[in-house]
């Protein structure tokens, strides 16, 4: 018996330590099982609710902002909100609904990229292709607008470079897990997110920020590459960052042919390493074996 | 107490200062290769975090491990001058049974010393270098010269993908890892536990730092070298 069971024996005898132990394990399960915070709350119908977190919001970029700022008087007619009749008056979707150019009227040129970019143009086309529009699609299938990527609450203010960006990479990977998991084995990922260099590239340094470019186009991919390799020209945009073929276009078979390749050379590498080192490791290990016999035969 | 006993051992000099010292060099340099490399492989892993706070972040785990990929390819670089030396001037043989040249008696000493491993016929009477000394040098000879030739595709990659499609650096990438790999885990573990560990050996094998070797030694591990004298 050691002197910490000692000593707590001398503590907490019989009953006592049967009480505490008590004590801890309730406190444990209602801190796992008790209520989860009221923002996650969601209403019986499915609707997200009013809640926000004062904390959080006061803390964020936009905390000393009043709501009427970005939400306008909040009023139909003679109807406002907070409405005790109807809880969910004026409650729309918020990504859906909500009036971006609000958003604009400060933030101007992050608006006009977003246009601009590939995430808009899906967004059109989403609206323009399907009679029900973008919400029939799951989640992760719907374009973008401004609230998907940023939190209006709770965006946080004075970021560095790298806690932006292992943020961002949570963020797009959401929506493309392929390219953040790809991402984060090439070695932009790697020194970025990892081991948290500022010199290396996040997404948005190669597919820009807001425009969301697919750089599937080779002069737009040679000009992002060269942001940080001057002296690239065009072999260089078909080194494969990310190293795989989910979300490419069919017609894409050259970029397929390159990471079918890649993957040859690496389970070849894998099997020529596993027989090497297998066949060294047993030799030694059976030498070892014979070298011990030897020894304890002398010694007997 | 017999007067043999108090006779001091006949001495050989197997290496030389200039070999002893590429050895140390070459020993620094692929381990500073492996902690820099692995580091920046497996950069999620916590030690992986621990050596690149140690140096100063990502960008100075890549600067070492080109530092020591250009000390310890200079140790072949000198070892090659060395060999031409050795070979012109001092007119000796990198080919001949006493040499590291790979031969086909080292295939058949292979399967005679793996029968030994089971009980089957005795040691081969070994030449000044073994099958597995000559795999340990040559697999880090060979393996230096193709991991500095994938290591400067991925160093200059601008200037390779203007000679080859730019995949040659993902491929360049793939055989720089695997062998990594592989060289880490022969030279780590099998070199160590050959030369070190085994209970003929155990605890260490002087040898290759202060180059002396005993005649009861060379009579034991390279019987053949002996005779050769």
């Amino acid at each position: 018996m050691n002197a910490f069971t000692v000593e707590l024996k001398k503590w907490f005898p019989g009953q006592k330590r049967f009480g505490l132990t008590l004590f801890l394990c309730l406190t444990l399960s209602m801190a796992l099982l008790g209520p989860q915070s009221p923002e996650a709350a969601i209403t019986p119908d499915g609707q997200a609710g009013w809640f926000v977190n004062m904390g959080r919001f006061a803390a964020s970029a936009h905390g000393t902002f009043s709501c009427e700022q970005c939400h306008g008087d909040m009023k139909q007619g003679q109807t406002m909100h907070p409405n005790t009749e109807n809880l969910f008056f004026l409650k729309e979707d918020a990504n859906r609904q909500y009036d971006y150019q609000r958003c604009k009227s400060c933030h101007n040129p992050s608006y006009t990229q977003y246009l601009e970019g590939a995430h808009a143009k899906a967004l059109l086309k989403q609206q323009t292709d399907l009679p029900a529009g973008p919400l029939k699609l799951p989640k992760s299938k719907r374009a973008p607008t401004c609230g998907n990527c940023h939190s209006g609450h709770y965006v946080k203010g004075h970021l560095s470079r790298v806690e932006i960006g292992r943020q961002m990479v949570s963020v797009c990977g959401k929506c493309h897990p392929a390219q953040a998991a790809t991402y984060l084995d090439n070695y932009h990922g790697k020194a970025a997110v990892n081991l948290g260099d500022k010199n290396a590239a996040f997404c948005t340094d190669c597919h820009g920020a807001h425009h969301c470019r697919s750089l599937k186009d080779k002069k737009e991919t040679l000009a992002a590459c060269k942001r940080c390799h001057p002296e690239a020209e065009q072999g260089f945009t078909q080194v494969v960052i990310h190293n795989t073929t989910q979300d490419l276009p069919e017609n894409d078979r050259q970029k397929k042919a390159h990471v079918a390749l890649i993957r040859v050379v690496t389970v070849l590498m894998a099997i020529l390493v596993i027989l090497v080192v297998g066949f060294f490791y047993g030799h030694s290990f059976v030498w070892i074996l014979r070298e011990l016999h030897e020894k304890l035969r002398k010694h007997k | 107490m017999t007067t043999e006993e108090n006779q001091p051992p006949e001495t050989f000099i197997r290496f030389s200062p200039l070999q002893r010292l590429l050895h140390l060099v070459v020993m620094i340099g692929f381990t500073g290769l492996a902690v820099t490399g692995f580091s920046l492989k497996f950069s999620a892993q916590w030690w992986a975090h621990g050596f690149a706070w140690l140096v100063g972040g990502a960008g100075h785990l890549a600067y070492l491990h080109r530092f020591f990929a250009v000390i310890t390819y200079g140790c072949v670089l000198v070892h090659i001058i060395w060999l031409f030396y050795f070979k012109l001037a001092l007119k000796g043989s990198i080919t001949g049974p006493q040499s590291l040249f790979p031969r086909v008696q080292d295939i058949k000493d292979m399967f005679q010393h793996m029968g030994y491993f089971f009980g089957r016929g005795g040691i081969p009477r070994f030449n000044r270098f073994t099958y597995w000394e000559k795999f340990d040098y040559l697999a880090l000879f060979l393996g230096m010269n193709t991991m500095g030739f994938t290591g400067l595709f991925l160093w200059f990659p601008e200037f390779f993908t203007t000679l080859l499609p730019g995949y040659f650096i993902n491929l360049a990438q793939v055989l720089h890892l695997y062998e990594a790999i592989m060289a880490v885990a022969l030279k780590f573990v099998v070199h160590m536990v050959t030369t070190h560990l085994r209970p003929e050996t155990f605890p260490v094998e002087k040898t290759i730092f202060n180059g002396k070797t005993t005649r009861e030694k060379m009579r034991h591990e390279h019987p053949g070298e002996l005779d050769s004298l």
